[in-house]
Formats: structure tokens, C-alpha cells, sequence
């Protein structure tokens, strides 16, 4: 239970600093006490979602980036990061450096149920 | 749109059916909705309209109707992704179904109407003690015992504090569960209802006042060129929608009244004009002259707030034209409407309007006065 207004600004929808569209909306805020006492909040660690089961594929052609991929697949080119996660790599570039990869590419409403 | 091909457009649904635990629909279902009409509402229940095209010998109605797919009390989430990003509009039971058969071919039609997932608190009416258990922890208690569908429960303690006394009187529930909150809630000035998500399946009931603070959602623009993204959108000012309470309280020893001070209803609802609209209106409450003083001075608090939306505006938007979603229950900006209407609002209700190729909203603001706070909303 809340109390009325204690904790306000922290519990309300919209109230964090990220947008729906980004990776970091669900993560847990975290604040670090520095030695001469103010307060820095920082985002902690993003697990990974669970790989779908049920994914696409897409071959990648010569020349393509993985904001290309976002385009076409989610009309966004912001959301590459979801075909990133998908396809557990580092460095997102790793995704499209060779062409003839097979990826996978997630459902554009991102659950798996 | 229709140059885009199926299945790589910006707004993806998804539909997942089931007893309780639910699943996603099979492909003939999913191909066969027409058009689907959600309303979300604060302090409301929402309800939900989805059509269905029914071809003769289909799936649809060979197996799935006789075989109780559409019964009522089957759960229905639906799910949108606009751009990649993902969000649950619907968690809900079904109430009726109707099939319409016409001898027009194509022109036959299977329409399922329900409401979200609060119908459940309303099945059961119930008897109930609750000694020495403040509105808050009543609600709590009730709550508890629906999480097996997946509902967390977000309780707000209540503004007035009420300390429950067992010597003095028992609270005593004689309604459903969802007609026993929803009492709770407009004694305290509160709302009741149940938000879906964030994943499908999971739903958060809020108890708590009309959450009026917190980041804005992008602006809704009107009359500004190619900027605009609201088709139409009126405003009305009801001078008589507010009132004041008066509240008395009898002291049961010495049998003298004395009327309540009026109350403040800043932290329940912070203003969101510059302008406050007067009351014109002055009404006794009855039976507040019984009651403790603070069950009393809560009632005068949730009247004088319930009642100090005097501004409403309603009007219509093109998801795609606009780029987000519109959500209810949380503030948005509104410019291009003149300098006395320009501002902050509360979203009051939206109602989704899905066919294929279309992703129309309509919605409700209000507030409480004229002229914005501030020289600037959220783009």
C-alpha cells in the first residue's frame, strides 16, 4: 500500500526517465550515495528477454544495417534493438557484417506466449 | 497504407483467447476480425466490441462456436504494437455473443461483446465483516483473492485518515465486491479500475485518486496546418457542474452541530488551470450529521473533488497521423485550441476504434478551470 503522495513522482506511469520506445523503460532505477552525499540515479543492469520461440528469418544483403532491419520489419528504425536482443550478440554491427546470415527476427508485438 | 504489404505495417494486433489462462487465437480467427471497439474509462468499467466475418462452412462456425470457443466468461487480451512498441488495451471477459446470418454473401457477421477483467468482482454478492479494517485495507483484502487472473492490486491510502473504531461501529459489505469497492472509493474521492499490462495476462487494479501529476503524453494539436494531429476537438464549460458540500457533524454527547470547514482539495487534485471555475452551487450532504468527523470530512473532500471538472472536451484522432497511442487516466497537453482552452488536461476516457487499414481514437479530457498553468506542453 501507498501512502497518499509519499513516494508520488517515483510510482507514476510517465514519470520515468525513459519513453516507451526505448530498452531501458522497464529497468529499475537505482540510487548511488556519493561520499560527500548527493544522490546520482542510474539504470541498473537490462536482463535479456527470453528468446522467442516462434521467430522469422531474415538473410541479410551486403550493405544492410541492423536501423534497416527496424525499418522494415517494425517501421521504426529506432527498434533494432529488438532483433539485437533476439539474436544474442554484442555488438550490433555483428548482426549484418556478413551477408548470407541467417537471423531471426522477433514478432512485431514483441510477446511470445 | 494499402501499399503496405500484410504483416509490416506500423500498428500489429494480436489476440489471445482462452478459459484463464489464455493463448494466441488460430490464424482463421485472427483473418476473420472485422473491426474492434474497446472504451476505457477511469472510474469505469471498460467494455469491448470485436466482429467477426463469418463465412459460411468455415472454421468459425463448424468447430469453434458449437465447441464453446466464444462462450461467455472466455478471456480475451488484446495486444498492439505501434512501431515495435508493444501494449496490452484489452483484458476482458466475454458477455454475449450475437450472430448475425444474411443471405448478402460476406455480409454475415459474429459480434462478441464484453467487458474487462472487473466483472469478476461483480458476479458474487456477498456478506462481510470488516472490523477494525480502514477503506484502504478493506480493499486489500478484497483484491487479494482475485490475483489468480493475474491482478496485482495498487491501493493509495485514503486521504482522510479514518481510524476504525470496533466498539463504535463495524463496517459491513452487502454487494458484490466490485459495488463495495466502487462505494469505498467515491467516499474517499477516489477512482477504481483496472489498467491492462504491461504483458498480456497481467492487469494492475488502482485505487487511488485520478493520477494528475507526472510526465504529460505528446500533445494533441488542433487548427495549426499540417502540425495537427486531432481531427476536430470541442469544449464545453458546465458553470453548474461544481459544487460546494456542506457537511455537519453532531457531537453525540453535548448534541450540538457544527458545520465542517470547506475542504482543500489541492492534494487530491492538483489544479491544472490558472483560472479556477467557481461553485455555484451549495448543497448539504444528508446523513453526515451520524458519522464520525473524519468519515464526514472525507465525504465533503470526495464531493467538492468529484465535482470540479466543470471544463470537458471530447474529439477524435488518427493513430497514424498522430504516432502514439493515446492512453487514458493520465495528462496530456492541448494547443492550437485559443488561450483559454490551451493547457493540461486529464484524459478522462478513450475509446479505440480498430478495422483493418484504420486506427481511429476518440477521447475525453477534463479539468477544472480555464487558461493553461504554463506557457508550454509537452510536443
Amino acid at each position: 500500500m501507498i501512502e497518499p503522495y509519499e513516494t508520488a513522482l517515483d510510482d507514476i506511469p510517465g514519470a520515468h526517465p525513459y519513453p516507451r520506445t526505448s530498452r531501458y523503460h522497464d529497468v529499475e532505477i537505482g540510487v548511488h550515495r556519493t561520499a560527500d552525499g548527493t544522490e546520482v540515479r542510474y539504470a541498473k543492469r537490462r536482463l535479456l528477454p527470453k528468446l522467442p520461440e516462434h521467430a522469422d528469418e531474415h538473410v541479410v544483403n551486403a550493405g544492410e544495417r541492423p536501423d534497416h532491419l527496424g525499418q522494415r520489419y517494425f517501421g521504426d528504425p529506432g527498434q533494432w534493438w529488438r532483433i539485437a536482443d533476439a539474436n544474442p550478440v554484442l555488438d550490433p554491427a555483428e548482426l549484418t557484417a556478413e551477408p548470407g546470415r541467417a537471423i531471426d527476427v522477433p514478432s512485431p508485438g514483441g510477446f511470445d506466449v | 497504407m494499402s501499399e503496405v504489404p500484410i504483416g509490416s505495417g506500423p500498428v500489429h494486433l494480436s489476440l489471445h483467447m482462452g478459459p484463464k489462462l489464455t493463448r494466441p487465437v488460430p490464424g482463421e480467427v485472427a483473418q476473420a476480425l472485422l473491426s474492434a471497439q474497446i472504451t476505457s474509462t477511469a472510474g469505469e468499467r471498460s467494455g469491448f466490441q470485436l466482429a467477426f466475418d463469418l463465412t459460411k462452412k468455415g472454421r468459425i462456425v463448424d468447430r469453434l462456436l458449437p465447441e464453446g470457443f466464444f462462450d461467455p466468461k472466455t478471456r480475451v487480451i488484446l495486444a498492439l504494437a505501434i512501431k515495435g512498441t508493444p501494449s496490452v488495451i484489452l483484458d476482458g471477459l466475454i458477455v454475449r455473443n450475437e450472430v448475425g446470418a444474411s443471405n448478402q454473401p460476406g455480409q454475415s457477421t459474429l459480434t462478441v461483446t464484453g467487458e474487462d477483467l472487473t466483472l469478476l468482482l461483480d458476479l458474487e454478492e456477498r456478506t462481510d465483516r470488516y472490523p477494525n479494517l480502514a477503506p484502504s485495507q478493506r480493499v486489500e483484502r478484497i483484491l487479494g483473492k482475485y490475483a489468480d487472473y493475474g491482478i496485482d492490486s495498487r491501493i493509495i491510502r485514503e486521504q482522510v485518515h479514518q481510524p476504525p473504531r470496533e466498539e463504535l461501529r463495524v463496517d459491513y459489505q452487502s454487494s458484490t465486491d466490485l459495488q463495495y469497492v466502487n462505494d469505498l472509493a467515491r467516499a474517499n474521492g477516489y477512482t477504481f479500475y483496472l489498467d491492462p499490462g504491461p504483458r498480456p495476462g497481467r492487469s494492475t487494479a488502482y485505487w487511488g485518486p485520478e493520477q494528475r501529476l507526472g510526465q504529460r503524453q505528446h500533445a494533441l494539436t488542433v487548427n495549426s496546418d499540417a502540425h495537427s494531429t486531432v481531427d476536430q476537438l470541442t469544449f464545453a464549460y458546465d458553470g453548474t457542474a461544481r459544487e460546494q458540500p456542506e457537511a455537519r457533524v453532531q457531537d453525540p454527547a453535548t448534541r450540538r452541530v457544527t458545520l465542517l470547514p470547506d475542504p482543500d482539495i489541492g492534494p487530491l487534485r492538483p489544479p491544472l488551470a490558472r483560472r479556477e471555475s467557481p461553485a455555484l452551487k451549495r448543497k448539504p450532504l444528508s446523513g453526515t450529521a451520524k458519522m464520525d468527523p473524519e468519515r464526514a470530512r472525507a465525504q465533503a473532500l470526495a464531493r467538492a473533488a468529484t465535482s470540479a471538472d466543470a471544463i470537458s472536451g471530447s474529439g477524435s484522432l488518427d493513430v497514424n497521423r498522430h504516432g502514439y497511442v493515446l492512453r487514458p487516466r493520465e495528462l496530456v497537453g492541448v494547443r492550437g485550441a485559443g488561450v483559454t482552452y490551451d493547457g493540461d488536461y486529464y484524459v478522462k476516457s478513450v475509446t479505440h476504434n480498430l478495422r483493418v487499414g484504420s486506427y481511429q481514437q476518440n477521447f475525453t479530457l477534463s479539468r477544472e478551470g480555464l487558461v493553461a498553468r504554463s506557457d508550454t506542453v509537452r510536443p
